[in-house]
């Protein structure tokens, strides 16, 4: 596959691995067409329509595509999947790469520059399992260290030292801990006025901006830059052999 | 018109390109079977993760084994349930996506309908005909009148045929999957032990067409406990493995036989109008692979004035053959779904027939 490189390419983005269904058109430079709906289920019925909604709304043509990009996880077992294999069918139809971007950095571009200036980014998601997904960024968006699933008992050991700004839909299960060392350590904790949810348009420019520092790399293959179009699960399946099985 | 077909709703991701003329333009079968033999049967989880993994690059080589291009293909069809929810979605979102792209048609297809018509694409079968669909998640008997058109007669009240198998398998200490294990054992044991053992065929003689298969199940752990109880060293012998295993397939085989046949008497009692008479006896679905059931349908059918057919076995377990026809076959009547589709784990093909337990509450 021959993938012509720019620095400003054509960006179609999905999410649905959280609590949002979402997609967006990244041309330009900027947001051309973008459809977003907070939903808890219905994620395989609502994403294909707005894919097409988007494209409209943008007055493009999928052979406009440079690149298609969806979240990779951690989420929802099965909205990253029903993600990942529109993103993945999508780049089979267009002859386009598909590349991933994590939950973690989809909610960590959503925090205004203003907001995370001088401070370690902290990204809670909700596992649904009453723990947490948490990864920490430094104020550029750069991730420090690797994903990790954490117990709400666990966060107040896992939280570094300085200012620092939580963002992700998982802050509400972190709060009374976020609360308690807030008043016993006078610790410097804000809280992101965005990036609750996942969504695609912040999908789209992160996978944008890698696509062109791809270019400048003169990288190749079907994944400039970021990831490819795999779930990252951070848990296996919860299944256990039986001693019986499999004779 | 060439249609792509794929197919994900259990433990097989495979595809397929299928043209009007009834040739079959490519047909891959990917097996997971190694992925969930440690547990004993399919982990839906494993299932759906496997799904996602192979979809897209499976369906890149059966196009390019066609040598055909998207731009050559007239619609793209897919299972849209009844199954595994996780791996449906696989298939239907990824279906959904390349008809976007390509703007092709896009039809959803209930798994059963693929079984349904598949010996139209096979052998050309014309309306109506007599279906007797038994697999590891299914076991009914359904008149089939047209591409849509299903009328069920008879399904399990409790597991599916082959889910029977499995259970029986596991019980005797087979392997897993239980079908094939089951089968060969009892050809091991035909010569000398085939009769050693007798076992229950529940609902035979009784009016109607359902079937059962938990009774037969209790029966066997029974037998395997009392037999295991009087031996020395506490275990079942291979022989005596080998002689229950032919003596459940007998029974296996008699229920089936004998539900047929009531069926069979049905549909000729209702349908004096000779093109209202079933054209043949048909039986597909992965346990007609099995090669003593399939002998005694043939008995069935021939007792009924029927011939039997039976698609070959490939087209007999879960294939993307048979889901790419019977999309072409509702494309050619005009039918096609829109691309806000609901996948359907629970999907009847006869939506009048009363609500089924056990394995026939999803279809």
């Amino acid at each position: 596959m021959t993938v012509s490189r720019t620095a400003s390419p054509t960006v179609l983005a999905l999410d649905s691995a959280a609590g949002a269904c979402s997609a967006a058109l990244w041309r330009q430079g900027r947001l051309a067409g973008h459809r977003y709906r907070a939903m808890a289920r219905g994620h395989a019925e609502a994403l294909l329509p707005m894919v097409i909604e988007t494209m409209a709304a943008a007055g493009a043509g999928f052979d406009e595509l440079d690149l298609i990009a969806a979240t990779v996880g951690p989420g929802a077992f099965t909205g990253l999947r029903i993600g990942l294999a529109t993103a993945r069918g999508l780049a089979l139809a267009t002859g386009v790469p598909a590349l991933g971007v994590t939950t973690f950095a989809a909610v960590a571009e959503a925090v205004p520059p203003a907001e995370r200036t001088g401070r370690t980014l902290l990204v809670l998601l909700d596992t649904k399992r009453s723990d947490l997904f948490a990864q920490r960024f430094d104020a550029e968006l750069e991730a420090l260290g690797a994903p990790a699933v954490l117990s709400v008992d666990a966060l107040e050991d896992w939280i570094p030292d300085g200012p620092v700004i939580v963002a992700g839909d998982g802050v509400a299960l972190a709060r009374p801990v976020l609360s308690g060392l807030a008043t016993r350590c006078a610790a410097d904790i804000a809280y992101a006025t965005a990036g609750d949810l996942p969504d695609a348009a912040h999908v789209a420019r992160i996978a944008a901006r890698l696509f062109a520092s791809g270019t400048s790399r003169g990288t190749s293959g079907e994944t400039p830059g970021g990831l490819p179009a795999v779930p990252l699960y951070l848990r296996a399946p919860a299944v256990t052999a039986p001693r019986d099985a499999g004779r | 018109m060439i249609v792509l077909g794929i197919e994900t709703s259990c433990d097989e991701t495979a595809v397929a390109l299928v043209d009007d003329r009834r040739h079959v333009r490519a047909d891959l079968v990917l097996s997971q079977l190694a992925e969930h033999r440690p547990y004993g049967g399919v982990v839906p989880e494993i299932a759906a993760r496997s799904h996602l993994d192979h979809l897209d690059g499976l369906i890149r080589r059966a196009m390019a084994e066609a040598d055909l291009g998207f731009d050559q293909i007239d619609g793209v069809a897919v299972t849209g349930g009844p199954g595994l929810i996780g791996g449906i979605i696989v298939g239907v979102m990824t279906a959904k996506a390349i008809a976007a792209v390509r703007g092709l048609p896009f039809v959803a297809v209930n798994h059963l309908e693929g079984h349904a018509l598949t010996v139209r694409l096979t052998d050309d079968l014309a309306f109506p005909y007599l279906l007797l669909l038994v697999s590891g998640g299914h076991c009914q008997l359904l008149m089939v009148e047209g591409v849509g058109r299903y009328r069920r007669l008879g399904t399990t009240v409790d597991d599916a045929a082959g889910e029977a198998f499995d259970k029986a398998a596991k019980l005797v200490g087979l392997g897993y999957p239980g079908g094939p294990a089951v089968e060969q054992a009892a050809a091991r044991a035909t010569e000398h032990d085939g009769d050693r053992f007798s076992l229950p065929r529940p609902m035979v003689g009784r009016p109607g067409c359902d079937f059962s298969f938990s009774g037969l199940k209790t029966a066997l752990r029974q037998r395997v406990a009392a037999i295991t109880a009087a031996a020395p060293d506490g275990r079942l012998s291979d022989r005596d493995r080998d002689a229950l295993a032919a003596a459940f397939q007998t029974a296996v085989a008699d229920c089936l036989a004998d539900r047929t046949a009531n069926a069979i008497r049905l549909v000729h009692a209702d349908g004096p109008a000779p093109t209202a008479r079933p054209t043949a006896l048909v039986v597909a679905g992965g346990v007609a692979a099995n090669r003593t059931l399939r002998a005694r349908l043939e008995q069935v059918a021939a007792a009924g004035g029927l011939r039997l057919v039976a698609p070959p076995l490939r087209l007999c377990t879960d294939n993307a053959a048979m889901i790419a026809w019977a999309g072409l076959e509702r494309l050619r009547q005009g039918g096609r779904d829109d691309l806000d589709f609901a996948p359907r784990p629970r999907w009847p093909l006869d939506p009048a027939a009363p609500k089924a337990t056990g394995a026939g509450v999803k279809a």
